[in-house]
């Protein structure tokens, strides 16, 4: 309802639709990219001899656009719907955002463009080359001025919690990138990192493990922290947990990187402490679990069965897995069996998709017949999505769960003589069969996000974005 | 009304669960009654099979099969059918727990027919074990897992009469206990290798 | 006051806010890097390593460009199955003119930290372009391209001016000279001289 007296601007959610849109294509085109790799695992010959087709090239796209387009296309554009409602105020700069906008994703094209053509820095998941790196931080930067300013400008004076998560995102993923890809550039394609060696693992891996915390973690508790609490009909559980849990977080992830690096040549004292921070990881991250399931489950008996609430709540789960996972791979023990393996990539799925990409479809289930006005087309569908997501993602954890014992058993293990019993080559012909599963259980996601994107299309189509506005200024309740 | 629901019934429970989901809600199975008639003879399949796979087969990782004397065949088996009987009543317990903040119905017997009923696919399927290829049980468990998460989410609300909003909620928070419990297990498993309870690791 | 009040006052000033997390988030990276950055067994060469020769460094591009840290780990670790396999662990000071470092992440390949010397030239040759020709279970793809690439893409001069900027000791003479060096190669030639070459600086057999 519009406001009584000055006239007060609608919220600026054209863009918000913009982001998701961007955000389900570069799912699907990602996702597809990941099963061509997959099947190239089985079928090396589906390069079709190309180097842009290539496994090693292919795969680089696929992580960059599933993280980069999928993902962040998806933080940019639900932050930006939750950070205006929880301050009851319209975008500040609203051209600016729209900067942002066209300009990631014309930085995500012509990055995995790049890719396929070579431009490689070398590092995982900041494999961008420098010029790249630059317009990101730029992009970047200019994303963080239109998210505090709207944040400096609000109406409502405490700062709503999933405001601090996706801050610490914007933050902490700054400092991340502009630190990791310091390079001495040596061609507009090619730049060598500032750090050597084994200092260069140790940054690397600092960067690459709270890419993961800041970016798939933190920022999608900010998702879940604002969506979870809409959806239920219920507040969050715990004030006093939700800071606890945020800070402790926030100090705590920063730590775990060495976990990467496990009986490699840095020093133990490194690699001991990422040990323990890791460990110590698991409670901040549970005490959030604890606060959504607890709101969730508390919800009135009246609760709508929206189908994006399914999603979401498994995507709870499976955040607990990944979550509880993660910490008990960076024991020691458990590393040994573990590093270099198929069950790093289990582990990683579990998250990205059992995690990452359910909560941001059971979001956008709630959040696009919302943008568009009207019911979602096909709820069946939804449906359908739900047990295809839930299906996929078992057998491909399952699978590289399987594959990994597998794999380390066979190659640590030796024969009578001290000697080690398997060959190489052995060992890796017994993980076709898993490597092929793996295929299927990504074809079964992909099916299903597939299905989510013409489901959201029917219902889009021909819907001009709906208007809301903030309320009428509210007086301050809290003390 | 039947206090229980038995192993003859196997057909009706795995061809037409809806049917043994509702006939149950709406009596009063009593755990000792479940245990004994159903939960115990699923519970003695796989480390049946597996023995006698084992035995006949040894273990097929996709290279060479690795032969175990017949005393370790015999402990591999037994300790896989105390493991099962743990993961059983620790899955029920949890069960019956979280069923007091879903509103659910929290009585043992109830849980003890809901996980018996709802493994039973996986039990049966586990004559799979009877060739102990990797890779082949893999393949034919997996697809059996996932229709047992799909019988979850279908017959919890209507055995602990939570109704379908509050049903879903609580078997995610099932499953979210099973994909932490499983993932434990193979990181013990990974941990007693290591020092040395299993293969002959280069370590 | 209680932390529940002091943190009203956090959620109450963004600016306060961005600069707590900031400053909170910062501590454990500036406890486990900068030390690194310092510790000398990180920044000490093993005797024996030479920085990339020309031809070497322009092989060494081209397994970043094609990605093969994808597959293929180079870093051995301190255990008896491994250094089995492999050869001996691998020490820090193997790694100080590796800009990035290629450790790896996954072997879906084996490690190649010590392949240098293992293989013959006409082998890798052969299995470059179609691993399959010499082991015929391999699911690794092929690079047929790098035989008809030229190594010299005119840029090497440049590449090494920028790792000497970063502290690589490469004089005026080897910079200057480098194109000649890469005269008739080929890109297939330039990364065979790059596996050829790694590992073979291994410290003494201090033993598994």
């Amino acid at each position: 309802m519009p406001a009584a007296a000055e006239p007060v601007r609608a919220y600026d959610d054209r863009i918000v639709r913009a982001f998701t849109v961007a955000a389900v294509v570069w799912a699907v085109l990602g996702m597809a990219a990941g099963v061509w790799v997959a099947a190239e695992l089985v079928w090396p010959t589906l390069d079709f001899g190309l180097p842009q087709l290539s496994f090693g090239r292919l795969r680089t796209v696929h992580t960059n656009v599933v993280l980069f387009g999928f993902g962040v296309s998806a933080l940019i554009g639900t932050g930006l719907y939750s950070v205006q409602r929880t301050s009851h105020v319209s975008l500040y700069l609203p051209k600016l955002a729209w900067f942002v906008f066209y300009a990631w994703q014309l930085a995500i094209m012509l990055g995995a463009i790049s890719l396929m053509a070579g431009w490689n820095g070398g590092k995982e998941y900041a494999e961008l080359e420098w010029p790249f790196d630059i317009a990101i931080a730029v992009v970047w930067v200019a994303f963080a001025v239109v998210f505090f300013g709207t944040l400096a400008r609000r109406k409502v004076n405490p700062i709503y919690i999933s405001n601090w998560f996706y801050g610490a995102l914007i933050i902490v993923v700054a400092m991340l990138h502009i630190v990791n890809n310091l390079a001495m550039p040596a061609t507009l394609g090619k730049a060598y990192s500032l750090y050597p060696g084994a200092q260069d693992a140790i940054v690397q891996w600092w960067y690459g493990h709270n890419a993961v915390g800041f970016l798939l973690t933190g920022g999608f508790l900010g998702m879940v922290y604002y969506f979870l609490p809409k959806q239920a009909g219920r507040p969050i559980w715990s004030y006093r947990l939700s800071i606890i849990a945020f800070w402790a977080f926030v100090y705590t992830y920063i730590w775990a990187g060495p976990h990467h690096l496990h009986y490699n040549a840095v020093p133990e004292w490194v690699q001991s402490l990422g040990m323990v921070m890791s460990l110590i990881l698991l409670a901040p991250s549970w005490a959030t679990l604890v606060n959504g399931v607890m709101t969730v489950s508390s919800a009135p008996q009246k609760l709508k069965t929206d189908p994006g609430l399914k999603f979401i709540v498994l995507a709870l789960a499976f955040y607990g897995l990944a979550t509880f996972e993660g910490p008990m791979m960076a024991i020691r023990s458990v590393n040994i069996m573990s590093h270099f393996t198929e069950w790093t990539i289990g582990h990683v799925h579990s998250g990205a998709l059992g995690w990452n990409a359910l909560i941001t479809f059971g979001t956008f289930y709630f959040l696009v017949p919302r943008l568009a006005g009207r019911k979602l087309h096909s709820e069946r569908l939804a449906t359908v999505h739900f047990w295809l997501a839930l299906a996929g993602v078992m057998l491909y954890v399952l699978a590289m769960w399987g594959a990994g014992i597998t794999q380390s058993l066979l190659w640590l293990t030796l024969d009578d003589f001290g000697e080690v019993r398997y060959g190489f080559i052995e060992v890796m012909a017994a993980l076709n069969p898993y490597y092929l599963l793996r295929l299927v259980a990504g074809l079964i996601f992909l099916a299903g996000a597939v299905l989510m994107a013409a489901n959201f299309w029917l219902t889009l189509r021909g819907a001009s974005t709906e208007r809301a506005y903030p309320p009428a200024p509210i007086a301050e309740v809290i003390a | 009304m039947p206090r229980s629901v038995t192993v003859l019934q196997l057909g009706d429970i795995l061809f037409r669960p809806s049917r043994v989901f509702a006939r149950l809600a709406e009596s009063e199975p009593d755990p000792t009654r479940v245990f004994f008639g159903l939960t115990f003879w699923l519970i003695l399949l796989p480390p049946l099979f597996t023995y006698f796979g084992t035995s006949s087969h040894g273990w097929l990782l996709g290279v060479e099969p690795i032969i175990l004397p017949d005393e370790i065949v015999v402990a591999v088996s037994i300790g896989y059918f105390v493991l099962l009987m743990f993961g059983f009543v620790t899955t029920a317990l949890v069960s019956a727990w979280m069923a007091r903040t879903y509103n659910a119905e929290d009585s043992l017997g109830m849980s003890f027919a809901l996980v018996s009923i709802v493994g039973a696919p996986l039990a049966v399927g586990s004559i799979v074990h009877l060739y102990p290829h990797a890779f082949a049980n893999v393949i034919v468990l997996v697809p059996i897992l996932i229709w047992t998460v799909y019988l979850l989410y279908r017959g919890l609300p209507v055995m602990l009469r939570t109704g379908p909003e509050r049903g879903m909620l609580m078997a995610s928070a099932l499953v979210g206990y099973l994909l932490v419990a499983w993932v434990s297990l193979i990181g013990i498993t990974v941990v007693l290798w290591g020092l040395g309870l299993g293969p002959d690791m280069g370590i | 006051m209680s932390f529940v009040g002091l943190h009203k006052k956090l959620e109450r000033n963004s600016g306060l806010l961005i600069f707590g997390i900031l400053v909170v988030a910062s501590i454990g990276g500036l406890v486990q890097i900068i030390p690194s950055l310092f510790q000398e067994s990180l920044r000490t060469p093993v005797e024996g390593l030479e920085p990339y020769s020309p031809l070497e460094l322009v092989g060494r591009d081209i397994y970043i460009r094609e990605s093969c840290s994808t597959c293929h780990s180079q870093q051995i670790r301190p255990l008896l199955a491994e250094v089995e396999r492999y050869g001996t662990f691998s020490r820090a000071g193997e790694f100080v003119y590796d800009r990035p470092f290629l450790w790896g992440s996954k072997r879906t390949g084996p490690d190649l930290q010590r392949v240098g010397g293992r293989y013959t030239d006409a082998w890798h040759r052969t299995h470059l372009i179609d691993p399959r020709s010499v082991v015929p279970e391999s699911i690794m793809p092929g690079y047929p391209w790098l035989a008809g690439r030229d190594a010299d893409d005119g840029s090497i001069e440049r590449r090494l001016r920028a790792l000497r900027a970063l502290g690589h000791p490469y004089s005026d003479d080897e910079i200057e000279g480098a194109a000649r060096t890469l005269d008739g190669l080929t890109e297939l030639d330039a990364v065979i001289a790059y596996l050829q070459s790694l590992g073979t600086a291994a410290p003494g057999e201090a033993g598994p």
